[in-house]
């Protein structure tokens, strides 16, 4: 049995979300009554077990564990919970700052590491592109017709007047500045480290 | 001083005062040097005895009074609180409005010690009581006789039980309903639950004797199809206009045989049925519609007159006109009740999308023995007696979502379980799930729910997200959050219990009387603890589902207590104080500021003249300074009053002498008193004006009392919700004001007074006196300074 001991029933996990520049103002986290109406729209849930009232749940218990919870990345953000909950509350967003708390420590990092391509992709070009890691797949998913449109792609653009797609150097550069800037280079080089470190391991 | 300020009520050239002192067996005369005291006084007459509210001086100041033939009196004694009612009567034959009273004993002798500082005090507050009488004016008490009559808006549970309470108490009652019976939605449900009994009852026979009572009273007349196109307020009685619709059918000739309906060509959903079954043109709303008569609904009959030809009792006239009924009433009860939520704003739920989701309400239909299916619970997709049935809670309350109710609308957990228990008895194969937030049963309703626990009604912790229709069942997607587990249930139908919300008649009654709604658009009590039929215009008052969601139980006490309210007003009639605001008509400009400006909606216009409602009127003295005529006063409470206080609590101030005048309210002065019984001792410096709000006072008093002589002001108030944020500006403007006349805006600050914290007050008289004291010392070198330079 767990007793719940005087002085350790605070509210420090749940206002730290709620303080959160991600939360939406007035988020209805503390007003929460467990009706599981988000459980009850959530695709996460119907095929795994997650379970986004118990989310909140475990916030409210000030359940730090929740951070290096794997049950937090089940999570993909489609907003269901969202859009339904009678409090305003929206367990979509508190996902998503729970996983930055995960980020600022090592555990987190390793959920995100495979999407690094998606950042160096900025570094590089300025734009977002979808990691070569993941092309084969997509043809899988979506046909030929992928490949093809790939393969094509400035010819294609080009019968559309479009352009290239390459970014000017200046801008491009302007990009870089942009990025080094707010950090996102940094912590682009932090998660490299940690995913080297993994494959050495390995 | 500038006597210019002192606005019309002069005094008359030659005023003879007689002051009575008052030992108080020693409470007074052991610290105050009644001596000195009465030395000090200018009057015609001064006297001091031992115990001036014995019945033995009541005499001699009558006697006193008439020998002397004095004009005024002054009472220096005890608090006003205590006994300024005892003391208004020993005066007599004076206006008992002639007397003012100086608080020697609470706010003097209890609280100070030095003698000399106490005798000090005492001259000054019993010298500003004298001035401030001079100023008085014969006032009489405002006796205000509402008239013995009430219109009750709304014919259901409600309006018919206030209305029938008011019938017997010998109040006349003009009952208003909008629709062409009365009988509201009580009369729809069918069924009402016994918790004692642990049964369902039929609604209509506890409610049809009581509508027939009420048609019957003679103190009753009810007008049905009738609106109130427009309301008056006039010297506390109301005047509307209703406007009653043609029913095209002569309601004496009409034996309701039906025939006319038979012959009708046109269909209408009927409403009362929730539209589940039609009714023609020409109907009569339901069997025991009171009036017993059919109506032509004007909206949908196209004037075939085939009705007028089978009419044997020449009952139909399509000639008939829209009546316009004026009524002149002493009262309103508003009694418009609810309507259910639209469902059709919680489109996930599939109502109307799937004809076996329906509302509660549509269910208490099917399942009356009058309503579409003769009582008998069918599927509307199929006629077929459902397997299961899943009940959906909250279905629009508890959701802060844009199209939900915040609220809890507090009856449908307890009309689901009706609705359970009522099937599992007739229909024991029928499978029945709740899918609830929380089942709020309070009080003897549990007993009620622990029954339909046994009857096996299943209970399913969540609230569904969404219905959708698989292999052709209804499947509702809930969590059942007790085992953490995501469910679909499997259903043939599904009821979903709709929240009430205000009806349209409430909304448009209440603006139409302006009286005040909630944030949920219910009509607003003006005290939900102390006053909960009360609205915010004295004279109307409301009760059941119009003020917010309750049951029928709820509903008719609300009803009674509504009546009991009513007839207060009536039996007797009331007396006022005449403390209230008196509009000076030859200055009055109609601009309307005072209307605009009054919190408690006293202030009306009729006829081309503003005029004050004197029980709602408080005194507060907001209008005054909105005023730009200078067309208002508050009677005691004059300019002249206020000034010749100011100036008196000031009078022979000595040098060196700190004075400090303290302006409180009734909750205020009782604190202040209460520190006085408790013997806390403060600053002698402190001089108490009672008012009846810091919103009379205006910039120009708080500068004529430092031009004076004042030394700080401190201003303390209950923060009442209602003023507070007028209090506030009030603050604000005295200290801007005080910056421009070059004085230290430290030396005055407001306070919010509580009754019971009178410790606080008397902290704070202490700690403001000190500030005043630095400020004065600040101000001191400055001057210093200045005036050394000039040498
Ligand atoms: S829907 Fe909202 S209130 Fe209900 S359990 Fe989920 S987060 Fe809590
Ligand atoms: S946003 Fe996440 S938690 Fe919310 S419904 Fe979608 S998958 Fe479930
Ligand atoms: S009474 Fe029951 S169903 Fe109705 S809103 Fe309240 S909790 Fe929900
Ligand atoms: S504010 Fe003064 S002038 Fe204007 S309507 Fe009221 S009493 Fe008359």
């Amino acid at each position: 049995m767990k007793t719940l001991k005087i002085g350790e029933n605070t509210f420090e996990l749940a206002d730290s979300i709620i303080n959160d520049l991600k939360a939406s103002e007035n988020l209805g986290l503390l007003k929460c009554i467990q009706c599981g109406m988000c459980t009850s729209v959530c695709p996460a849930a119907s095929h795994t077990d997650y379970d986004p009232r118990v989310i909140v749940k475990r916030v409210l218990d000030e359940d730090d564990s929740l951070i290096s919870d794997d049950i937090i990345w089940n999570c993909f953000y489609c907003y269901s919970c969202h859009s339904v909950c009678p409090v305003n509350n929206s367990v979509c967003e508190i996902n998503q700052i729970l996983r930055q708390k995960s980020i600022e420590k090592v555990d987190g990092i390793r959920k995100i590491a495979s999407f690094l391509a998606y950042g160096d992709s900025f570094l590089e070009l300025g734009i977002g592109s979808i990691p070569n890691d993941f092309f084969n797949e997509l043809i899988k998913d979506i046909g030929e017709e992928y490949f093809e449109l790939k393969i094509h792609l400035d010819d294609i653009r080009e019968e559309l007047g479009l352009g290239t797609i390459i970014l000017p150097e200046n801008d491009l550069n302007d990009i870089k500045k942009i990025l080094k800037k707010t950090g996102f280079t940094d912590r682009l080089t932090k998660i490299r480290r940690v995913k080297k470190d993994e494959e050495d391991t390995r | 001083m500038n006597n210019n300020h002192f606005s019309r009520y002069a005094p008359k050239s030659s005023i003879d005062i007689g002051v009575f002192l008052c030992r108080c067996g020693g409470n007074i005369s052991d610290t105050v040097d009644i001596e000195r005291l009465k030395s000090s006084i200018d009057a015609k007459v001064v006297k001091d005895f031992e115990n001036l509210c014995s019945l033995k001086c009541q005499k001699n100041i009558r006697d006193i009074i008439l020998e002397e033939d004095l004009d005024r009196a002054v009472i220096a004694a005890c608090s006003p609180i205590t006994h300024e009612k005892t003391f208004r009567n020993h005066v007599a034959p004076l206006n008992p409005y002639l007397l003012e009273m100086a608080n020697l004993r609470e706010q003097c002798s209890w609280v100070h010690s030095d003698s000399d500082k106490a005798t000090d005090k005492a001259i000054s507050l019993t010298n500003a009581a004298v001035e401030r009488v001079k100023y008085a004016r014969p006032l009489d008490t405002i006796v205000r006789k509402t008239k013995k009559s009430a219109a009750v808006i709304g014919g259901g549970i409600s309006g018919i039980t206030a209305a029938l309470s008011l019938a017997k108490q010998g109040v006349k009652v003009d009952l208003i309903e909008k629709k062409p019976s009365v009988g509201g939605n009580m009369i729809k449900i069918g069924k009402v639950f016994s918790p004692e009994k642990l049964a369902e009852e039929c609604a209509l026979c506890l409610f049809n004797p009581l509508i027939n009572e009420a048609v019957q009273h003679d103190n009753i007349n009810i007008i049905t199809n009738a609106e109130v196109k427009s309301s008056e307020r006039k010297a506390g009685n109301f005047n509307l206009l209703v406007e009653k619709k043609p029913r095209q059918v002569w309601v004496d000739r009409c034996t309701a045989c039906g025939n006319c309906a038979e012959v009708c060509p046109i269909d209408v959903p009927n409403e009362w049925n929730e539209n589940l079954m039609m009714r023609k043109a020409i109907y009569k709303p339901f069997p025991q519609s009171v009036p017993d008569t059919y109506t032509i609904d004007e909206e949908h009959c196209i004037k075939c007159g085939n009705c007028e030809k089978v009419c044997n009792m020449n009952a139909i006239n399509f000639s008939m006109k829209t009546e316009v009924i004026p009524l002149n009433v002493g009262s309103v009860v508003i009694a418009t009740g609810h309507k259910g939520f639209d469902l059709k704003k919680r489109p996930e739920y599939g109502y109307t999308r799937y004809d076996d989701v329906i509302s509660q309400m549509e269910l208490a239909r099917i399942m009356g023995v009058n309503g579409p299916t003769n009582g008998k619970l069918q599927r509307p997709s199929n006629g077929e007696i459902p397997r299961r049935l899943v009940m959906i809670q909250c279905a629009g309350s508890r959701d802060e979502k844009p199209e939900g109710k915040r609220y809890c609308s507090k009856v449908c957990c307890m009309v689901a379980l009706k609705h359970a228990n009522f099937i599992k008895h007739y229909y024991p194969e029928t499978e029945i799930i709740i899918c609830y937030t929380d089942m709020r049963t309070p009080g003897m309703y549990e007993n009620y729910f622990r029954y339909g626990q046994s009857n096996k009604i299943k209970l399913i912790r969540g609230r569904p997200g969404d219905v959708t229709r698989k292999n052709g069942n209804l499947i509702v997607r809930v969590e059942d959050t007790l085992r953490g587990e995501q469910l679909e249930i499997e259903t043939d139908m599904i009821i979903l219990s709709e929240a009430m919300e205000a009806s349209d008649g409430t909304l448009e009654v209440a603006k139409l009387l302006n009286v005040g709604l909630t944030e949920d658009l219910f009509v607003k009590e003006k005290h939900s603890k102390i006053k909960p039929v009360n609205t915010d215009i004295e004279g109307i008052f409301v009760c059941g589902t119009a003020q917010g969601p309750k049951d029928i139980t709820d509903s008719v006490s609300q009803a009674n207590a509504a009546a009991s309210k009513v007839s207060e007003l009536m039996n007797g009639g009331l007396e006022i104080e005449p403390l209230i605001a008196e509009i000076d008509h030859s200055e009055c400009k109609l601009c309307g500021a005072c209307i605009d400006s009054c919190k408690y909606k006293a202030v009306y216009m009729y006829d081309e003249r503003i005029s004050v409602d004197p029980i709602a009127c408080n005194g507060c003295g907001i209008c005054v300074a909105k005023c730009k005529n200078n067309a208002i006063e508050i009677m005691g409470q004059t300019d002249s009053q206020i000034y010749a206080m100011i100036s008196g609590m000031l009078k022979d101030k000595k040098d060196g002498e700190r004075r400090i005048l303290v302006f409180l309210d009734y909750i205020g002065y009782v604190a202040a008193d209460n520190i006085g019984v408790n013997r806390i001792p403060y600053p002698e410096s402190v001089r108490i004006i009672r008012i009846t709000s810091i919103n009379r006072l205006m910039p120009k008093h708080i500068i004529h009392a430092f031009e004076n002589g004042a030394d700080g002001i401190f201003l303390g108030e209950y923060p009442d919700n209602v003023v507070y944020s007028n209090i506030q500006e009030k603050v604000h403007e005295f200290k801007t004001q005080l910056i421009k006349n070059g004085i230290d805006p430290d030396r005055l600050m407001y306070y919010k007074v509580y009754a019971p914290y009178f410790r606080g007050l008397a902290k704070k008289f202490y700690e403001f006196d000190k500030q005043v004291s630095k400020s004065l010392d600040k101000l001191e070198a400055v001057l210093y300074k200045a005036s050394s330079k000039d040498i």
